[in-house]
């Protein structure tokens, strides 16, 4: 397949039909045709989001069938995990933070380029990488990564925020569906976190789609029920089903957690939490209260900002907790 | 009557068969970049990375360069219209929709996320005055003695005029919902209502519509053909182009073009290229026949401009 035809991938065929028998006739009657434009950038997000949950869906369930870490009588901790999933990747989420985060780098670049600044941009700091996109792709993604192994870290070592994350690790049923699993005040602080690091190397929202499909389903395979591991240097590629596993088992929890990481292993390795001996451990967090592992949605959601109050209050951190434990 | 509008259509067909050739330049908004294809073979040749999201283009009234505005990427890029090579780039904000006037003088530009229009000395590319207009404004036209600038609001339903002798915002009137194409025709200036199935005729004077002309769903852009026999109306919702008599107004002819057509250019063997801004595809229509044939490009193409050599527009502003 040619680097033409892998950007004009069968989803865009699809999501332009949406766009032009569906959602524009519908904002027409609606007499909201201003909207037209961003509602065509929110279809393509939406059917890459249904098309990452599909082959997610087709290569993790037969894995975690073939070769599972447990086996549970009653998955139904599982569904919860299927809400989180769905409001993440095609529902409400993905059309606001991409209306947002468009406005926000409009603004942002509109007034810099007023003032006599040029926006920043990788590839206006390296002019070589235009026309090249699938290595500006890479470094962007690697950058991402690099600052989301930093916001992940950040998260275990405040006890306000992990109070929030512990949502996230607190199931003990871990499957491909958990990767959206985390609190929806946690899911805006990343947001946040994203949109300044993206504002500052200045990130194109849909440039990529396929590709960024591809790294959202890397993140969904490492939380498999799966044994699997990529092999020695398969391992400090990226990351596996196995290394990711350590960072949810149940002596990880908390603030002396290892695997921050999501895609890349290379952040562990480099600022010293890589953990590339243990096996296959059981996953949550102990000290986690019931309603946060297998409530609700609105349970756990009600649960996450109960124990961040708690946490406030009490004014400390995972390892003081830990440790007064 | 159907049959005197196909007249000139097949002998501007016939006469210019031969030389349909040259480059058609097509903007892939989404895939930031534009396509550069052969018009005879109908092949692209090239694509030319762009930073961000571009989605209009203007000849330069010397015909010297094809300027580009990449409206996220915030800058203009400068590209030889006969080598399809960029040889500038000039950081500007957010330039959504940009328009030469007819004499040459000014460069107007709209920046629809950021509800400003920018009147440029055309010659120096100087800023000359920023008129912040509310909001999302979008398709720009002039009056025929460049005097004064027209430019649809989107979001506000509104048509604002700016007189160019004074620099000042000569009136700002409710035209309907989402207006979007704007072009002096015969006195008026004719608005593509999106929100509706109408082409608001407006008084340029003070900006009342005066009629309305029903071409179906969500109106978008307007195009008076080479010849000035024929103006066309982009359907976005409805999936149709319209022929219209320009002195009547009158429909002669429909043809359905799905996939959201939006931008138009003629080529001289008189068909039409058409840009469908949610298939990924240009559209080529012989309008005698109804045909159209298809062009893959990139992601939601949007601006199309055909150089073919022996036909070169004196200046795309009337689009």
């Amino acid at each position: 397949m040619s680097f033409a035809a892998l950007l004009n991938d069968p989803f865009d065929s699809v999501a332009g039909w949406i766009t032009g028998h569906g959602v524009v006739p519908a904002l027409y009657a609606l007499h909201l045709m201003d909207w037209e434009d961003i509602a065509g950038g929110w279809v393509l997000f939406a059917v890459y989001g249904v098309a990452q949950v599909a082959i997610t869906y087709a290569v993790c369930v037969p894995l975690e069938r073939w070769r599972p870490v447990e086996r549970w009588p009653d998955a139904k901790a599982v569904s919860v995990d299927v809400i989180y999933t769905l409001i993440s990747r095609v529902g409400l989420l993905p059309l606001v933070t991409f209306v947002i985060f468009y406005q926000l780098q409009v603004a942002m670049n509109g007034w810099l380029t007023d003032h006599g600044w040029v926006p920043p941009t990788l590839e206006g700091l390296v002019p070589g990488l235009l026309g090249h996109p699938i290595v500006t792709f890479f470094l962007y993604a690697a950058i991402l990564d690099c600052a989301d192994y930093w916001r992940h870290r950040l998260s275990h070592r405040f006890g306000w925020w992990w109070a929030l994350h512990s949502l996230h690790h607190a199931q003990r049923q871990m499957t491909f569906w958990s990767d959206d699993r985390n609190h929806l005040v946690d899911d805006v602080i990343s947001f946040v976190w994203f949109t300044v690091v993206a504002l500052l190397i200045g990130i194109p929202p849909m440039q990529f789609p396929l590709l960024v499909l591809m790294l959202r389903f890397l993140e969904s395979l490492s939380h498999a029920n799966a044994r699997l591991s990529f092999g020695w240097l398969g391992e400090r590629l990226l990351i596996s089903p196995r290394f990711h596993r350590a960072h949810h088992g149940i002596l990880a929890a908390g603030q002396r957690s290892c695997n921050y990481g999501a895609i890349l292993p290379w952040w562990d390795m480099m600022f010293g939490t890589a953990d590339f001996s243990r096996e296959y451990v059981a996953t949550g967090d102990p000290s986690a209260e019931e309603a946060l592992a297998s409530g609700s949605y609105v349970q756990q959601q009600w649960a996450g900002l109960r124990r961040m109050a708690r946490m406030i209050g009490r004014s400390q951190d995972p390892g003081r907790r830990a440790a007064a434990r | 009557m159907r049959l005197l509008f196909l007249l000139p259509v097949a002998l501007v067909a016939l006469a210019g068969q031969a030389r349909a050739e040259g480059l058609a330049f097509v903007i892939n908004s989404r895939s930031a970049s534009i396509s550069v294809i052969d018009v005879a073979t109908h092949r692209e040749k090239l694509r030319i990375p762009v930073l961000r999201e571009p989605h209009h283009m203007a000849l330069t009234p010397d015909h010297r360069y094809l300027l580009v505005g990449d409206t996220t990427g915030n800058e203009v890029l400068f590209i030889n219209p006969r080598t399809a090579k960029v040889e500038r780039r000039l950081t500007i904000a957010d330039p959504y929709q940009l328009v030469f006037s007819p004499d040459g003088r000014w460069l107007t530009i709209a920046g629809l996320a950021r509800n400003q229009v920018d009147v440029y000395d055309a010659a120096t590319m100087r800023l000359v005055k920023r008129f912040p207009l509310s909001a999302m404004p979008s398709h720009i036209n002039y009056a025929p003695d460049s005097s004064v600038v027209y430019v649809s609001l989107q979001e506000t339903g509104r048509l604002a005029a700016i007189d160019l002798r004074t620099l000042q915002v000569l009136w700002d009137s409710k035209v309907g919902d989402t207006p979007a194409g704007v072009l002096w025709l015969n006195g008026h200036i004719l608005v593509g209502l999106m929100g509706s199935d109408c082409v608001a005729v407006v008084d340029p004077v003070d900006g009342h519509v005066v009629q309305c002309v029903h071409t179906g769903r969500g109106p978008h852009v307007l195009f008076l053909s080479h010849d000035r026999r024929t103006l066309y109306v982009t359907n976005r919702v409805g999936g149709t182009i319209v022929a219209l008599d320009p002195a009547t107004l009158q429909e002669i002819r429909r043809y359905q073009v799905s996939g959201g057509p939006d931008d138009m250019d003629f080529a001289p063997d008189g068909k039409l290229w058409i840009s469908r801004r949610f298939d990924h595809s240009i559209g080529i229509l012989d309008p005698v026949t109804g045909k159209m044939q298809v062009i893959e490009v990139g992601r939601s193409p949007h601006g199309i401009w055909l150089n073919t050599h022996d036909t070169l527009p004196v200046s795309v502003s009337q689009r």
